[in-house]
């Protein structure tokens, strides 16, 4: 058995949220009873873990723990626009916004505190389902707090709306400005090549990204390993096909999926260049994980046995395929030298 | 077929029952028992959302018959988490961020309950081969065979209980930290209801009549007979449309069902709703279909062809969208580089294979309102879609979207929910539709194919000085999202460099294929597979390393964009630099080098697979690296 190893790389960059279009999104935020923190807004969570990014914004906005936030989602009746789950957006807009409108119902919230205690507004703090004074001995829970500005005839709430900077694209030229956030990533990967059966096995992945700012690293990391491995399969084996219009790989027997069986070890490095418009600094990275993936393959297979996969997926026949007509050419090479 | 008396033990639970012969372990759990843990996925055996216990056993009930449960014990996801306590690895899972989606998550809790039971000591390799009949689309495996580890050591008392514990954020700062997912409880312990999981009273099941043609004119559609059948509480068309006839993301050329022509294979027609699933299917053939079968276009060279056949009146060359972009003189920038470099790639249709199949359930609520309840990416649009459809104002439309069983993508086009707004309208009574995997596959958009044609001009140097990329895809039958993929296709396709001359064309045609759509990464992902590979090529020829290519193009602080944007800062220098590095990377010109550098078989790889080697339990070994 000949295994030949190789190692190859690319890099990417990706917009974050709607192309050359204006995007945006708004949240309701309100400080609830027992110090609670409700959020509605119009779109969340398709499996990224969102909802728990919005809590972990909103508890360190507000003052309190992620465990004390309910999002009220998805319901056109019911929560304000948030426009879509895609497109690489959700940390960005709706991030943002939930921060906004938690920003201001706790202001809301400072201001009643701050009369009570007779204390310039700038002095409250909160944080862990507390609130107090800086450099007084004011303090009380929030819950407490709650209580006390609903006793005065206040509720504490806010709001946020967030919009793009953006413009379509000009016809002609394509000028245009489609995105105000750019996110820019790197890939490395190390396979192994089977040379009598053309199989490639993806042994490890180095992903560098930049994601503004990680809320969540493990978050971050699920998405760049899913990402990853999505990707690899559409590099080598994932491939719908048709005949005459009609499938013929109906179902997971015939329209093969990575398992865990063929997933490399991936190393997630985290770059934090945060955007400078938006109030939180965070970008995404849900798409761009996947895009330097395949080019990095590729160029691996070609590090370690030198022949040059233009076509998806690199099944093991082409790559077969291919190591035999470069064989081949070399043998020719060889015989027209020695003549 | 005469009825079978079950009696059973379920979760500890003595259970007497009576189950249709035709049912399967996995239909009597979930629509008998309302056990709705375990998920329908494949139902074929392929996927493992449905895995169970039966008699100690691993088993994927959807391949058992509800007949083989008699005098069985069975133990679901429900039975692990005894009271409201999780089990150890279920807490792993909620620990270590093991679910996303979360619709593999129950079978794959089960799976790996199953590894840990075999073989409490199971190294990484073995509880990697252990969970390899089990498919998840969202994770990339790592973290739950992290979880997997996790509980292993927490059993074996080689790490604390402790282990899995939220850890605290004294100073109330929680963005930046590993908080453990709030929704995984619900994911790891079965409780969470998707679409096909929820149940109203009255409800009716929906079942969808499709194409069988690639391309064919509807002479008539007769549905009397099916309307004829006791059981069945409506069949509707393209009839029972009241307003505007038309969905797509970006142009709305796709019909709620086919209305004329169908224009692919499995394209909708017609649906009909019984309170019986099996009489709503065996009324589909009923319903007759008189088709004249129309030439069908099945690539893009076809579509291109002069006299080619026109599949939208609104688009007589087959265009769905052309997207230009023009920087500088291709021509001149082309003339003045040292090295030109052109080479064709092709990229291949992709499934979103996301495990939840597509499902939904609607109603029209006591206010008129009507309702539909579905995984959409896009309940904002899809309500502004709707309201034309049906012609109401837009507060009579309300759209909530259920937890999402993985999209990527392929839940942004509104490729049912009309059927089922429609149908709740008629029988005013509560629908639901629940798509069969292969109903998901056949119908629902895919990635775009692609033929990609880039020609890369550069100085000795190494700086590109001109490119050319023309990539022409198969968008198949309908828009959905092809406009926006052939933008983002172009604008990003020549990747973060800095390029004076540049021409991009890309373009989507309409064929007879299944339509292709939104799929993660949106063009970028093909495009760009040109542009890097090419450079690795340059890099070859020019004697560069690859990252050193990449860092005398990379756009800078304050770089231009290919559509003239000015942008501020460019952290493209700081993620070259953290891969390299972070990959202990060996610089060298890509020459086919493998077999002589010396940065390979270091940290950060998984054993190469050799399929049965490694059950051995963790004392035994650290795994045995195969690279040499």
């Amino acid at each position: 058995m000949a295994r030949k190893h190789g190692r190859g790389m690319a890099a990417c960059w990706y917009g974050i949220a709607r192309t050359a279009t204006v995007d945006r999104a708004s949240a309701f935020a309100e400080i609830d009873d027992g110090g609670t923190v409700k959020v509605l807004t119009g779109v969340t969570e398709i499996g990224e873990g969102i909802l728990t990014v919005l809590a972990q914004i909103a508890a360190e906005e507000v003052g309190v723990r992620p465990q004390d936030v309910t999002i009220g989602d998805n319901d056109t009746a019911r929560s304000p626009e948030a426009a879509h789950a895609g497109a690489t957006r959700q940390t960005y807009m709706i991030g943002n916004v939930v921060a906004m409108a938690c920003s201001e119902a706790r202001q809301r919230l400072a201001e009643v505190i701050a009369k009570q205690w007779d204390v310039d507004v700038d002095l409250i703090e909160t944080a862990n389902g507390e609130i107090w004074a800086r450099g007084t001995n004011h303090r009380m829970t929030m819950s407490d707090a709650v209580h006390c500005a609903k006793s005065k005839g206040v509720v504490p709430v806010g709001s946020g709306s967030f919009g793009t900077d953006t413009t379509g694209l000009d016809p002609v030229d394509g000028s245009g400005r489609p995105w105000q956030a750019y996110v820019y990533g790197c890939q490395v990967a190390e396979v192994e090549v089977d040379t009598i059966t053309g199989e490639v096995q993806v042994l490890g992945m180095w992903a560098a990204h930049d994601v503004g700012r990680a809320v969540n690293p493990r978050g971050v990391e699920g998405q760049i390993e899913g990402g990853i491995v999505q990707a690899l399969g559409q590099g080598l084996m994932e491939d719908y096909q048709l005949q005459n219009g009609h499938t013929t790989t109906p179902g997971f027997a015939k329209y093969i999926l990575p398992t865990s069986l063929d997933v490399p070890r991936i190393t997630s490095i985290i770059v934090e260049d945060p955007d400078p418009i938006g109030r939180l600094g965070v970008k995404g990275i849900g798409e761009p994980a996947m895009v330097p993936t395949i080019p990095a393959i590729m160029n691996a297979i070609y590090d370690a046995v030198g022949v040059r996969i233009t076509s998806l997926p690199a099944s093991p026949e082409k790559v077969l395929e291919a190591i035999k007509r470069k064989e081949a050419e070399t043998r020719q090479h060889a015989m027209q030298a020695a003549e | 077929m005469s009825e079978l008396r079950i009696e059973a033990t379920i979760n500890g639970r003595k259970v007497k029952r009576t189950a249709q012969p035709h049912q399967r372990l996995l239909d009597f759990l979930r629509d008998d028992l309302h056990l709705t843990g375990a998920k329908e996925g494949c139902g074929a055996g392929e996927c493992g959302t449905c895995s169970v216990f039966v008699d100690g056993v691993l088993k994927k009930s959807c391949l058992v018959p509800v007949g083989k449960a008699q005098g069985t014990n069975i133990e679901t996801v429900e039975s692990l988490a005894m009271g409201n306590d999780l089990s150890v690895l279920q807490q792993a899972f909620h620990k270590a961020g093991a679910s996303q989606c979360g619709y593999c998550i129950p079978g794959m809790v089960m799976a790996a309950t199953a590894a840990m039971r075999a073989n409490p000591f199971a190294g990484r390799e073995e509880i990697k081969e252990r969970l390899g009949g089990n498919i998840c689309r969202c994770t990339g495996y790592q973290k739950i065979i992290d979880a997997v580890e996790l509980a292993r050591d927490v059993q074996n008392g080689r790490l604390p209980i402790s282990a899995l514990a939220e850890l605290d954020q004294e100073d109330g700062k929680f963005i930046g930290a590993n908080i453990r997912r709030l929704d995984a409880p619900s994911k790891v312990s079965g409780a969470l209801k998707y679409a096909a999981d929820m149940t109203m009273p009255n409800m009716l099941h929906l079942q969808v009549l499709r194409s069988p043609h690639p391309h064919a004119r509807i002479v008539s559609i007769d549905t009397s007979q099916a309307e004829a059948m006791d059981g069945v509480e409506g069949v509707i068309t393209c009839a029972d449309v009241p307003g505007e006839d038309g969905f797509g993301v970006f142009v709305h050329d796709q019909p709620i069902m086919a209305r004329d022509k169908v224009r692919y294979v499995g394209e909708a027609v017609a649906a009909v709703a019984s309170e019986d699933p099996v009489i709503a299917r065996r009324a589909l053939e009923k319903i007759k279909v008189v088709y004249e079968p129309l030439p069908a276009l099945f690539d893009i060279d076809a579509a291109m062809a002069k006299d080619a056949p026109v599949l939208h009146d609104y688009a007589p060359d087959n265009v769905t969208k052309h997207i230009p972009i023009r920087v500088g003189d291709i021509e001149q920038g082309f003339a003045e580089s040292d090295l030109v470099i052109e080479e064709t790639y092709s990229t291949q249709a992709i499934e979103h294979a996301y495990l939840e199949p597509e499902a939904g359930l609607a109603y029209v609520d006591p206010d008129g309102v009507v309702t539909v309840i579905s995984p959409s990416q896009n309940i904002t649009h899809h309500r502004h879609m709707l309201s034309k459809i049906i012609a109401q104002p837009i507060n009579k439309v309300r759209f909530i979207m259920s937890p999402v069983g993985g999209g990527f993508g392929g839940k942004e086009d509104m490729i049912y929910q009309g059927m089922l707004a429609l149908m709740a309208m008629k029988t005013r009574r509560p629908v639901r539709l629940v798509f069969t995997r292969e109903e998901s596959i056949a119908s629902t958009a895919k990635r775009h194919p692609s033929r990609t044609v880039l020609k890369m001009g550069l100085m000795s140097d190494g700086r590109i000085r001109a490119l050319q990329l023309n990539m022409i895809c198969d968008g198949g039958a309908y828009g959905l999202s092809s406009e926006g993929v052939m933008r983002k296709a172009a604008i990003l396709g020549a990747g973060p460099y800095n390029i004076p001359h540049l021409r991009v064309d890309t373009l989507a045609l309409y064929t007879n294929n299944t339509p292709s759509g939104a799929f993660r990464s949106f063009g970028a992902l093909q495009t760009q597979f040109a542009t890097e590979t090419t450079l690795d090529m340059a890099a070859e020829r020019l004697g560069l390393d690859p990252f050193e290519i990449r860092r005398v193009n990379a756009m800078r602080n304050g770089a231009t964009t290919h559509t003239k944007q000015k942008l501020k800062s460019v952290s493209l220098l700081r993620v070259l630099e953290a891969a390299a590095k972070g990959s202990n990377w060996e610089a060298g010109i890509p020459t086919s080098r493998g077999d002589t550098r010396t940065d390979m078989g270091g940290e950060g790889l998984r054993p190469a697979c050799t399929l049965g080697a490694r059950f051995e339990t963790i004392e035994a070994t650290e795994p045995q690296s195969e690279v040499a």
